[in-house]
């Protein structure tokens, strides 16, 4: 059984990622068990002075690295991933490298149609950036729009064919993680270049 | 002209702070630069509305009242900084300080990218509803390799590059007046119109009360009209009145004839009963000025659509009026009237269900609609941005909600 973290990539009480992220754990709970990890302890990033990361930061990087995946769900603030979200994403890259080579699957809900597209291609240009280096599973999307009446009330998803999606997508990913996990001949030397890494030493 | 520019990081020493402050003192003599830090923001969160936050108020405040605004952006993981993204989400929430105000990006770069996909995703933000900046397009200034670009006096050591920033600047001080100028309103303005039908026009038939409810048989009186089996002649053919009136309510549709003077003066089912029209008529209202016709919230729009038609900015304008449900796709459609000459002679308001009209179509043929039904929310970003403010098209609503033939 696969150990995945679902990060929810807002920080609202009321979100429909959540929701979303909610519907998989309980749907997918024969083929993996999924963390849901909010963001709202997420300080804004700052490079600090004691050059230490916050505690609420290094408690989800050590999730992070001793789960077999990642599933993000991002809304869309201002076509783009809310600044939380890119936040955390510069706090994960800032000293500590959880997510090098860690396979992510990229997923998201919106209110409008759209089902928050702009935010999911900025979100995979990030997680390619050279400090964060995650293995995004390609070729693959969820969108889920009008996000507010997507869920009945028990928390299901409404949409036969969206469910079906999830499904198919879900089952990809954990053939990709499989494959992933042979892709691992430049994580060592990836490892040392983000760990040596400093731009003050340009 | 009075322009801020703001530092894109919250980092104690940032090259893009230099860069700004290079660009306040070089240019000094060209135009007025005040340096905004984003410091002390506080992070975003739509259950925390911290609109009134000092720090927020101030940016607010000074971009409010500036000209035009430059941005200084470094590039973190490919994009903006959080710091920098976590503010333009406070300024495209409660507070929209950056509508419509000109904007200039630059940004600075360890790396020799000199941040281009950070300035490529500020673009997109900028561009949200909720923010609706106007980004300056091209002259895009990428500083790359910035430890060495500046010397121990702060100056941009390369000519050619301080040249390049010069033109952009003076670029984007052109760009500032051309988008002040787009903001301008309108100077045209459409003549009134008199909804009343105060006036009159050759056709009009004087001397008697227009709101009268037999006003229909008085004219036809006054003027000795013609009905009946009594013969018509038409471009082109001859009918009697019986033919005319049994030709005209076997249209698919509402018909309604305003003349140019907005007097209403008929309309084609008369033997239907009210209840079954989208637009219930009475038939005292043949007759009435168009003020009568309307209620008064509508009486604005109706005017905007009159004047479109008069002025013949428009030959029609349409108008989904989606309250008789998911079953139909009632259009009210105001259409202009002309005579041979082109003079305008009031408008054909036509109401038409257009759903079987498509059905029919789709059965014959054998097709179906793509994408399954009509998605009414075209503009999605509207609620797509949670923290942005809505995009409503601007366009008048005629009558979208009531009726636009309601007796008032």
């Amino acid at each position: 059984m696969k150990q995945f973290i679902g990060i929810v990539g807002s920080n609202s009480r009321q979100s429909t990622n959540r929701e979303l992220l909610q519907f998989m754990q309980q749907r997918f709970e024969s083929e993996a068990t999924i963390e849901i990890i909010d963001l709202n302890q997420i300080p804004l990033f700052d490079k600090p002075s004691d050059f230490q990361v916050p505690a609420a930061v290094t408690e989800i990087a050590a999730k992070i690295t001793a789960a077999d995946g990642v599933i993000i769900s991002t809304p869309e603030y201002d076509h783009s991933v809310p600044a939380v979200l890119t936040s955390l994403l510069a706090w994960l890259s800032y000293k500590i490298y959880p997510l090098l080579d860690k396979p992510v699957m990229i997923i998201g809900a919106s209110y409008g149609g759209l089902g928050s597209s702009r935010a999911q291609s900025h979100l995979r240009q990030i997680l390619d950036a050279p400090e964060i280096k995650a293995r995004v599973m390609p070729s693959s999307e969820f969108l889920l729009g009008n996000s507010l009446a997507a869920f009945d009330e028990h928390g299901q998803l409404k949409s036969a064919d969206q469910v079906q999606k999830l499904d198919g997508l879900l089952a990809d990913f954990l053939v990709f993680v499989g494959i992933t996990e042979q892709l691992n001949h430049a994580h060592e030397m990836a490892q040392k270049e983000a760990a040596h890494f400093s731009w003050e030493n340009l | 002209m009075k322009l801020v520019g703001i530092v894109g990081s919250n980092a104690e020493q940032s090259y893009n702070r230099l860069l700004l402050k290079y660009i306040a003192t070089h240019f000094a003599e060209i135009v007025d630069v005040e340096v905004l830090e984003i410091r002390d923001v506080p992070m975003f969160s739509q259950d925390d509305d911290q609109s009134a936050n000092p720090a927020i108020q101030y940016l607010n405040r000074k971009i409010m009242a500036a000209d035009g605004v430059i941005i200084a952006t470094p590039e973190h993981n490919h994009t903006i900084p959080a710091s920098l993204k976590n503010t333009l989400e406070w300024l495209s929430y409660q507070l929209h300080p950056l509508d419509g105000k000109p904007v200039m990006i630059v940004g600075a770069s360890y790396y020799d990218q000199g941040s281009s996909r950070a300035q490529l995703h500020l673009r997109q933000v900028l561009d949200a509803p909720g923010v609706n900046a106007v980004v300056m397009p091209g002259n895009e200034f990428l500083l790359g390799t910035v430890k060495e670009a500046f010397d121990d006096a702060h100056n941009l050591k390369d000519a050619d590059t301080v040249a390049f920033l010069q033109t952009c600047l003076g670029k984007f001080l052109q760009f500032v007046k051309v988008t002040q100028a787009m903001n301008q309103p309108q100077p045209e303005e459409l003549p009134t119109e008199d909804l009343t039908a105060s006036g009159s026009i050759d056709t009009t038939i004087e001397g008697i009360d227009k709101e009268a409810e037999d006003w229909v048989e008085q004219a036809a009186a006054k003027v000795g009209a013609i009905s009946g089996n009594q013969y018509v002649q038409l471009d082109r053919g001859i009918l009697t009145v019986d033919q005319l009136n049994a030709l005209l309510a076997s249209l698919p549709m509402e018909i309604t004839y305003a003349d140019s003077n907005n007097q209403s003066l008929y309309y084609n089912l008369n033997r239907q009963p009210a209840d079954e029209m989208f637009a219930p008529r009475q038939p005292g209202q043949a007759g009435n000025p168009l003020a009568k016709c309307h209620p008064k919230a509508a009486q604005k729009h109706v005017e905007w659509v009159i004047q479109q038609l008069r002025a013949g900015k428009q030959d029609v304008v349409r108008m989904h009026v989606p309250k008789h449900g998911d079953d139909q796709f009632v259009v009210h459609n105001y259409q202009a009237l002309h005579a041979t000459d082109g003079q305008y002679m009031g408008i054909n308001e036509y109401i038409l269900d257009f759903k079987p009209i498509v059905d029919w179509y789709l059965a014959q043929t054998g097709q179906t609609l793509a994408g399954g039904q009509v998605d009414a929310v075209s503009s999605a970003s509207k609620t797509q941005s949670a923290p942005a403010a809505s995009a409503e098209p601007t366009m008048p609503v005629v009558d979208a909600v009531s009726s636009a033939s309601k007796k008032s």
